[in-house]
């Protein structure tokens, strides 16, 4: 009783279904549904985190992203060029740069930057200031790579026709090839932009005052104080999601919209 | 056959033309010599077409011109300028030479009159106003004043390159180089290209052509320049080098140009 190819394939699917029925019907019936409503979905309790949730930890994360971003952007553009400057020493200084931010976890830049900046010189950088250059930092590298890809892939013409109707270098970049550039880079960038959303929680490694709360160090915090266990934390990931989420559909948008059209 | 001056026709209309002078221009791409001792001279006003097989140095050549590309030794004079000067004040020079490319390279991101004022307003200086007076007018001179608010992706092939030539004329130049303008056309647009250049020749612009389009060559160009492996091999009057090459080089290109369709059966 040979099976054609395409009964085969719909056997091997009923398998693949039946399969995943049983695993959930087993995971359901093993799980302590008491314990876990208690301390996973225990939302009665977690009335006390709002509305400061949204107004101080959903507000501080947008801003740490933010500031993170505009020097990420700004860290990565320039580095970006360096890459692609006919200037040995340019190119290395920024390879070194990459390299070693995307190296490294981004947690550590935050500790060398919350503590070891203050150690070794002596200053005292306020949290958001923190915030700013480690996120920044380690956006640069990575925001750096996607830039360089994105000026390459302007077409050389484009820099020939600038240059042959009198623009120098620098105008023909700024003008010409750098909006091209960001064009085609949006929904790598985007995606970065979501990256970054993310590690702005990193910032609970350093002590915070309750006004500079983000959604983590709510979510932490309600662990602690709110006897739900982990359910605060499930609220602070619902709000990452409600940034990130859009972000995601933002960029998708974007990549749909570069594929219509080039301008 | 070197130092030959190209004569001017008798053109109406007050042009600033710039003439070129090219002398012993020799260029390499590490071992593989692609000029090899070019001499040309263009007159202010005369038109002259660049022709020969791929790979034989015209696009170089003409690149060379404006700087494009950066050549090895020789010497390149523009109206006032020596290219070849390495203090000469390079984006000065090329505000006076336009340039038109095979691919357009039109801005996307600009429609057609930004794309004339773009280096209008950044590099001369002219306000928006003044700036979009002299693209109007250039988009009107090649046809396509009505399509002004086109962007590149909108209009065809042919249409984008007419807007490119009209950009390189809002910058006022005295010299225009134009690099198979019409390679990447299809067939159906080559003529409208082809007749705003024959306009543009009649009035008095000088032109340095590089061409497989022997019909506009001997028609508008006063003077045709063959070239093959990196060397002129024969250059003159329009159309006695189409009509009538004295060398054999140019006679077997001429002939695989003219009727491509002919072959010749060798053992």
């Amino acid at each position: 009783m040979a099976m054609t190819a395409r009964q085969r394939a719909r056997v091997s699917l009923y398998v693949q279904a039946g399969i995943f029925v049983v695993a959930m019907a087993a995971l359901i019936l093993a799980t302590d549904w008491k314990t876990v409503t208690d301390n996973v979905f225990n939302f009665g309790k977690i009335g006390p985190m709002f509305p400061d949730i949204i107004l101080i930890g959903l507000k501080n994360t947008l801003i740490y992203t933010f500031l993170g971003f505009i020097v990420g952007l700004s860290g990565g553009l320039l580095l970006a060029l360096m890459k692609l400057s006919t200037f040995p020493l340019y190119r290395w200084i920024a390879t070194g740069y990459i390299e070693f931010f995307r190296g490294i976890p981004a947690l550590l830049v935050f500790i060398a930057f919350g503590y070891g900046v203050p150690l070794a010189f002596g200053v005292q950088w306020s949290v958001t200031v923190v915030v700013m250059v480690s996120l920044g930092m380690v956006a640069a590298a990575y925001i750096a790579e996607t830039l360089r890809a994105g000026l390459q892939a302007v077409p050389k013409g484009q820099m020939e026709a600038a240059r042959s109707l009198g623009m120098p270098m620098w105008r023909s970049m700024v003008t010409i090839v750098i909006p091209q550039a960001f064009r085609i880079v949006l929904p790598p960038l985007t995606n970065e932009v979501i990256l970054l959303t993310k590690d702005s929680s990193l910032i609970y490694v350093l002590g915070l005052t309750a006004s500079q709360y983000e959604l983590t160090k709510f979510g932490r915090d309600g662990i602690s104080s709110l006897g739900a266990g982990l359910t605060p934390l499930l609220v602070a990931g619902a709000f990452y999601l409600v940034v990130t989420i859009p972000l995601s559909l933002l960029a998708r948008k974007f990549e749909s919209r570069s594929a219509r059209t080039k301008r | 056959m070197n130092d030959v001056v190209i004569p001017s026709r008798n053109h109406t209309g007050p042009v600033h033309a710039a003439g070129v002078s090219i002398k012993d221009l020799r260029k390499s791409y590490g071992s593989n010599e692609v000029l090899k001792g070019i001499s040309l001279d263009v007159a202010p006003g005369a038109v002259v077409c660049l022709i020969g097989p791929s790979g034989s140095g015209k696009s170089t050549l003409l690149r060379c011109v404006n700087l494009l590309e950066q050549p090895n030794e020789g010497t390149i004079h523009v109206g006032g300028f020596e290219a070849t000067d390495l203090d000469v004040d390079i984006d000065k020079m090329r505000r006076k030479v336009g340039m038109v490319f095979q691919q357009f390279n039109l801005f996307p991101h600009l429609n057609a009159l930004r794309n004339c004022t773009i280096a209008q307003t950044k590099v001369l200086k002219r306000s928006q106003a003044a700036a979009d007076k002299v693209a109007q007018a250039n988009l009107d001179r090649v046809g396509l004043g009505h399509l002004a608010d086109r962007f590149p992706d909108q209009l065809s092939g042919g249409q984008q390159q007419r807007v490119a030539i009209a950009r390189a004329l809002s910058m006022d130049p005295e010299l225009m180089l134009f690099d198979e303008p019409t390679s990447a056309l299809d067939p159906e647009t080559v003529g409208d290209v082809l007749s705003v250049m024959r306009n543009l020749a009649k009035e008095g612009m000088t032109m340095l052509v590089v061409t497989h389009e022997m019909g506009f060559a001997r028609e508008v160009a006063d003077r045709v320049v063959f070239m093959d492996g990196g060397v002129v091999v024969e250059e003159g009057v329009a159309e006695r080098v189409i009509s009538n090459p004295t060398q054999g080089r140019t006679k077997e290109f001429l002939k695989r140009v003219l009727d491509p369709t002919h072959i010749e059966i060798s053992e």
